[in-house]
C-alpha cells in the first residue's frame, strides 16, 4: 500500500572530457514498513466500525427477572397505547369542534369564513420555539437583540 | 454480472465483481429448535432479551417526538384546515380505450406531464396529521474513485456523527469523464429512525446549524414535493458536529453530507411547516404545487 522503496537520486555528471556519466547517490535507507502510521490510523478506523464490536453480550437474566422485563414491557406498551388513543382523542375533538365553528361561520358571515379558510403556504412556527428541555438556558433567546444598522457613506 | 440479480442476494447487485460480504462469525448462539416452525409458542419476541433481535431501544426520553406530539400536531392541523375541502386527485396512469385488440396486455400509459404517478392529497383531517418518519444522511465523495481508502472515514464520520452502523453507497452508472465506473463504493450513507433521528435532528438544530456562519436556512424550493425536505451540509460546516469539534486532530479529512429529512406529511409545505417547529428556519419563495382541487 505504501512505498518502502529506497530513494536513489540518479545524477547526471556532465565530464566535459569522459562525456556524460551516471552517478547514483544512496540516501538513508527507509526500513520496511516503517512508515506505517497511515496504515495503522486506517486499521484503527476499520476496528471502531467492526461489527464485532458492536455486538452485545447477551444479557443473563434469571426466571424472576424474565417475569420482571415482561410485565414492564407489556405495562410500557399498555401505556404508549393509551396516551396515542388519548392524543388520537384531543385531535379529533379539535377537529370536529373547529369543523362545527366553520359551519357556523359560514351561516353567519361569508366574508370572514373565507378569511378563515384561506391557505398560508408559507406559515411558520416562530424561530424561538424551542423543543423543551429538563434544563433551559438561563437566557433562552436574546429578547432585545437589534441586527446592526450598516451606516451608510 | 454487473446490474444482474446476484445467486446468492435478491437484490440487483451494483458492486464490482464477485458478491462477497465480510464475515461476521457469529457472537451470539442461536438456538435451533426455536427457529423450528413446529413450535410457534416457543417463539421469542424482538422485545424479549433472549432473543437475538432485542435491542434496548428505550432508554431515554425522545424530546423531539414528545414537542411534536404534544405542541405541534394540533396546531399543525388547524393552520392546515380548510373547511369543505375535497381530495385533490393525483394523476394516475392512464388506461388504453381498448379500440383495438392491440390494447389487451398493452402497459398503460404514464400520467400527463409525468413519469410516475402522482399521489392523492386527501384534505386535512386528525388522522393524517404530519409526523416524522426517518432521516438520511448520505455522503458521496467524488474522490473515491482515486482514493478508495477514503471510504473508511466517511464510514466512520457518519457513525460518529449519527451512532448507526452505516452502509456503503455504491455508484450506479459509468461517467468516465469524471472517473466513475459503475459499481464503485463511492461513500456511504445512514437511515436514522426514531431516537436516532431525533437525537440527530436536536444536534442539528440546536448545536451546528447555528453555528454555521454562512447558514441563512434551507431553500422553501428544496424538496421531493410530496413531504421530504432535504438540504446539504459542506465538509466546513460538518466540523461543528460536538463528535468532531471535540477532536479535530483525528478529523484532519471531512465530508460533506446531504441530509433528507422523511415525514408523512402529504406535500412540502407541509413538512417544512412541521420541520420549522423543530426550530429548521426557511428562506427564499415558495412553489405551491399545481393541485386539480
Amino acid at each position: 500500500m505504501l512505498s518502502n522503496v529506497r530513494t536513489s537520486i540518479i545524477r547526471q555528471v556532465d565530464y566535459l572530457t569522459s562525456g556524460t556519466q551516471l552517478h547514483f547517490i544512496r540516501t538513508k535507507r527507509k526500513k520496511a514498513g516503517s512508515d506505517k502510521s497511515e496504515v495503522r490510523k486506517l486499521v484503527t478506523q476499520l476496528s471502531v466500525l467492526s461489527a464485532n464490536r458492536k455486538q452485545p453480550k447477551l444479557l443473563k437474566f434469571s426466571n424472576e427477572d424474565y417475569v420482571k422485563h415482561q410485565v414492564i414491557q407489556k405495562s410500557w406498551n399498555l401505556y404508549v397505547r393509551d396516551k396515542k388513543a388519548e392524543e388520537a382523542n384531543i385531535l379529533q375533538k379539535q377537529y370536529e369542534s373547529i369543523r362545527a365553528a366553520n359551519e357556523d361561520l359560514q351561516s353567519v358571515s361569508k366574508e370572514l369564513f373565507s378569511f378563515a379558510n384561506t391557505r398560508e403556504p408559507s406559515k411558520r412556527f416562530p424561530l424561538e420555539l424551542r423543543v423543551p428541555t429538563e434544563y433551559p438556558p438561563n437566557q433562552i433567546w436574546h429578547h432585545d437583540y437589534t441586527p446592526k444598522v450598516e451606516k451608510k457613506k | 454480472m454487473l446490474g444482474y440479480r446476484s445467486f446468492s442476494t435478491s437484490s440487483v447487485s451494483l458492486k464490482v465483481g464477485c458478491a462477497m460480504v465480510k464475515p461476521v462469525h457469529h457472537r451470539v448462539k442461536v438456538i435451533k429448535k426455536l427457529l423450528s416452525p413446529r413450535f410457534p409458542e416457543l417463539k421469542l419476541s424482538p422485545t424479549d432479551p433472549r432473543s437475538p433481535k432485542f435491542r434496548p431501544e428505550i432508554t431515554h426520553q425522545d424530546r423531539v417526538q414528545e414537542h411534536i406530539h404534544n405542541t405541534l400536531r394540533s396546531d399543525l392541523m388547524l393552520i392546515n384546515y380548510i373547511h369543505g375541502e375535497k381530495p385533490a386527485e393525483g394523476l394516475k396512469r392512464r388506461q388504453w380505450d381498448f379500440t383495438s385488440p392491440y390494447h389487451i396486455n398493452r402497459p398503460a400509459r404514464p400520467p400527463k406531464g409525468e413519469k410516475v404517478p402522482t399521489p392523492t392529497i386527501m384534505p386535512q383531517s386528525w388522522k393524517n396529521v404530519p409526523g416524522i418518519e426517518k432521516v438520511v444522511v448520505h455522503s458521496f465523495v467524488a474522490n473515491c474513485t482515486s482514493d478508495p481508502k477514503l471510504n473508511i472515514g466517511v464510514s466512520l464520520q457518519l457513525q460518529q456523527i449519527t451512532g448507526v452502523k452505516p452502509q456503503s453507497v455504491y455508484a450506479k452508472t459509468n461517467l468516465p469523464s469524471f472517473g466513475l465506473r459503475k459499481g464503485v463504493k463511492m461513500g456511504a450513507k445512514v437511515e436514522l429512525t426514531g431516537r436516532d433521528a431525533s437525537q440527530f435532528l436536536s444536534t442539528l438544530t440546536e448545536l451546528v446549524l447555528p453555528r454555521i456562519t454562512t447558514f441563512e436556512g434551507i431553500s422553501n424550493r428544496a424538496g421531493s414535493r410530496y413531504g421530504t425536505v432535504s438540504f446539504g451540509l459542506k465538509p466546513e460546516d460538518v466540523l461543528y458536529f460536538p463528535e468532531i469539534y471535540y477532536n479535530q486532530d483525528a478529523w484532519a479529512k471531512r465530508f460533506g453530507m446531504d441530509i433528507t429529512i422523511h415525514t408523512t406529511a402529504q406535500l412540502d409545505r407541509e413538512a417544512r411547516q412541521l420541520l420549522s417547529g423543530l426550530g429548521l428556519p426557511f428562506v427564499g419563495t415558495e412553489r405551491e404545487p399545481k393541485l386539480t382541487r
